[in-house]
């Protein structure tokens, strides 16, 4: 079986996106899953990487929520390689999708999760599955904390699920993945860490406030 | 103030929309845009605005001179065009970094005081029930992320529909 990922973060490096990915690959064992790995970070998609995807038995996306939905760079990749499948016709490709935001929730993840589904559809592939994870502010910092131990437990259950529907090349319902993590803690975890950004790039809190 | 963002070739709006007054700031795709690349450095570098440099790096600025945010977009998939949104992925210094709760989940807390009315409209010739259905989530979504005092969400089947129609 052959598996494409593909990053969507336009982060060149410690994306969130990569994490969850590296996660997934390590996740996947089988002998018989060859597993390639896409960057799509440029709003730009060359003609070779749109005949390759094609090839594939499954496409897994895995990308960032930005402003509730998909970020730009990957919307126009999206748009070009859907005119390209449609151009080429329906194949049997299943596609999922992993989303994460810096959000508690990992339900806020919905809408961009249907949005990729609805590209699916519209590109003649089919949908397997979305999963939404939230807290993904905190997942490079906890990146040595094994899967499915402490906050990163239900992160453990959903990718698990996920690995074994991609094997099985079947589709299933979404999962929202929030952390086993307190939300207040996060919150202020979340808030000082801006503090402490700021003052490193020689700017005060106070400026965190700026109004033009 | 309202602001008005949009993806429609120039002759087509200017035709469309021939009576935009001066309390309208209008983005339009008339030149290159860079993408947002997540580094938030308009709130951690220069707060209030982005860090990239082409024309559209004051989206936030500009939309917090306003009381109305107008998008017309083609719809893809449920969603913003690739010019909007991109648009709009450089526009987030309009809110706060900070983290607040807000109907029960957790959001960004505004940078300015004054609430916005958003207004999508979305148009395609082929626009699936299930889009539309997504669509009316997202600016839902969208409305809540900027605390937005009321939003609405327009479908149509073709440009020429919008036409005639008040911003």
């Amino acid at each position: 079986m052959r598996i494409a990922f593909i990053n969507g973060s336009p982060k060149v490096k410690d994306s969130v996106s990569g994490e969850l990915l590296k996660i997934l690959k390590s996740l996947l064992t089988d002998k018989n899953a060859e597993v390639d790995t896409y960057e799509l970070y440029k709003p730009q998609i060359n003609e070779n990487v749109k005949e390759e995807l094609y090839r594939y038995d499954a496409l897994v996306f895995a990308f960032p929520l930005y402003v509730d939905g998909i970020p730009s760079n990957l919307l126009y990749c999206l748009k070009s390689l859907q005119e390209f499948f449609c151009s080429k016709g329906p194949q049997n490709i299943k596609v999922y999708g992993v989303i994460n935001c810096g959000f508690f929730e990992g339900s806020q993840n919905e809408v961009a999760i249907e949005i990729l589904r609805n590209w699916s559809t519209k590109s003649g592939l089919s949908w397997g599955q979305g999963i939404g994870v939230g807290g993904g502010g905190m997942l490079i910092s906890i990146k040595n904390i094994p899967l499915g131990h402490g906050p990163k437990k239900n992160l453990g259950n959903a990718l698990h699920k996920l690995v074994k529907n991609i094997l099985d090349y079947k589709s299933d319902n979404d999962i929202f993945v929030t952390p086993n993590f307190p939300r207040f803690l996060y919150i202020l975890g979340g808030n000082k860490g801006w503090r402490d950004q700021i003052k490193a790039n020689g700017l005060k809190v106070k400026d965190l406030f700026r109004q033009l | 103030m309202k602001l008005l963002i949009h993806d429609l070739p120039k002759e087509e709006f200017t035709r469309l929309f021939p009576n935009i007054t001066k309390d309208i700031l209008v983005i339009s795709n008339n030149a290159p845009i860079q993408n947002c690349i997540g580094c938030f450095g308009c709130w951690i570098k220069t707060p209030g605005s982005c860090v990239l440099r082409d024309e559209y790096g004051n989206i936030g600025k500009l939309l917090s001179k306003c009381n109305e945010m107008h998008i017309i977009s083609e719809c893809f998939y449920g969603g913003f065009s690739d010019f909007t949104k991109n648009v709009l992925d450089r526009g987030i210094s309009f809110i706060h970094p900070y983290f607040v709760i807000r109907k029960g989940k957790m959001h960004h807390k505004l940078r300015y005081k004054d609430r916005i009315k958003l207004k999508a409209w979305f148009y395609g010739s082929d626009i699936t029930s299930e889009e539309k259905e997504t669509a009316t989530k997202l600016i839902n979504a969208n409305a809540i992320n900027f605390n937005a005092l009321e939003h609405s969400v327009s479908f149509y089947n073709s440009i020429e529909d919008m036409g005639g129609e008040s911003i």
